[in-house]
């Protein structure tokens, strides 16, 4: 999802990893979630068995939908990469508008646009975020110093 | 390029190897072998001939060209030289990038690399996810066809009925597989990293526990149902990752 980095794999690859990486993130971090909001909605006695069943109910789920929108994005992403052979914070938005208007699809074309929308204005914010933070961060690269001797005339030393 | 080949890598290159960069560096004299206590005579011979000399640069030892990151270009390398001043002696230490590293479990090296267990996670569960998805949207896509509709019933119900079927045993299949292969994935990595190696019984171990985790709660007897099938699966994958 982000730009430039090299720890990631080249793009038609990126999009199983980014896949397996929402879906694991959703079903992980929901079954935390539902096994907690389980476990206090049920009766007491039955705390176990009610945290168990939310977590095989509605974790698997979170993460099916976690990984359809990771994945549709990362796909999108590619794509708008290859047409574009750019890489710059417009791919991600591009992206996160495609991708939110073709998840809400079948509630009609004006949902879908709404939806275009808001995933756009969201995907933009999140690297303007994180462009920022790159400002503020980074480093000033400092000026390589070119050394004087180049340009005087020294006898040839042997090496 | 070929510099950082040679800095970053325990390939060494050649000192005779002809290259534009190199002769550039060559050319460009630098002494590599500097030190403080280099002969303050020599000083104002090579000064003088911008003309302007300050009396304060007299007293410091000035010809030693300061040593770059260039040095250790052309000379082969040697930390002391990176800054004499600095006292640094063999005990200096370099950057690990670890992230970026493939990974070196024995054994566990297949068609894509691997930087280490998150990218086995991902990889696999994103892989067996994807197929799931579209095994299952197969599935449902020919359920909704053949689902009776009435006669003559229109194409806008005949196309619900197919979506309906595909998001259905779609996203039931995907979900279920994908579930199934972060239990494997965690346990197979987690068992890697435990033995130092990776073989084919170690993957049908670990098919065996996801296998027997995903159906724990149905019972003993559908939990070893499961482990058996899951180890099955596993041992043929391995089976036919070897045999490709």
């Amino acid at each position: 999802m982000s730009h430039g980095d090299h720890s990631r794999d080249p793009c038609p690859y990126v999009i199983l990893n980014d896949f397996g990486g929402a879906f694991a993130m959703g079903a992980i971090g929901g079954g935390i979630w539902h096994g907690i909001k389980g476990a206090r909605n049920s009766p007491r006695g039955e705390r176990f068995v009610g945290s168990l069943s939310a977590i095989k109910a509605r974790a698997p789920v979170l993460g099916g939908n976690f990984g359809v929108w990771g994945g549709l994005f990362s796909s999108f992403d590619c794509a708008v990469k290859g047409y574009r052979q750019k890489e710059d914070p417009w791919n991600a938005i591009i992206s996160g508008f495609l991708t939110g208007g073709s998840l809400a699809l079948r509630a009609g074309p004006r949902s879908a646009l709404g939806s275009a929308v808001g995933c756009g204005i969201l995907l933009g914010v999140f690297e303007g975020v994180g462009v920022l933070m790159n400002r503020m961060f980074a480093q000033p690269i400092p000026p390589m110093q070119i050394p004087e001797q180049a340009a005087a005339p020294a006898p040839a030393v042997a090496h | 390029m070929s510099f950082f080949s040679g800095l970053f890598s325990d390939r060494q290159q050649s000192p005779a190897e002809p290259s534009a960069a190199g002769e550039l560096f060559n050319s460009a004299n630098f002494r590599s072998t500097a030190t403080p206590s280099a002969s303050p005579a020599a000083g104002p011979s090579t000064q003088s001939s911008n003309g302007t000399v300050p009396d304060a640069n007299l007293n410091a030892p000035p010809t030693a060209p300061a040593p770059s990151a260039l040095d250790t270009f052309s000379a082969a390398y040697d930390p002391s030289k990176l800054h004499p001043l600095a006292g640094l002696g063999d005990n200096l230490d370099f950057l690990q990038l670890e992230e970026d590293k493939l990974t070196d479990v024995h054994g566990a090296q297949s068609v894509l690399p691997s930087r280490g267990w998150t990218d086995d996670l991902c990889v696999g569960t994103g892989t067996t996810y994807l197929s799931g998805l579209a095994v299952g949207g197969m599935w449902g896509f020919r359920e909704g066809l053949a689902r009776p509709l009435g006669n003559n019933a229109s194409f806008k119900l005949r196309l619900n009925s197919v979506l309906n079927g595909c998001t259905r045993r779609g996203s039931f299949l995907g979900n279920s597989l994908g579930v199934l292969a972060i239990f494997y994935n965690i346990a197979n990595s987690s068992m890697d990293a435990f033995r130092g190696k990776h073989d084919a019984l170690n993957s049908m171990a670990a098919g065996a526990i996801s296998g027997a985790l995903y159906k724990s709660t149905a019972g003993l007897r559908p939990a070893m149902v499961g482990a058996g099938l899951m180890t099955a699966a596993a041992g043929g994958w391995s089976y036919f990752k070897t045999a490709v």
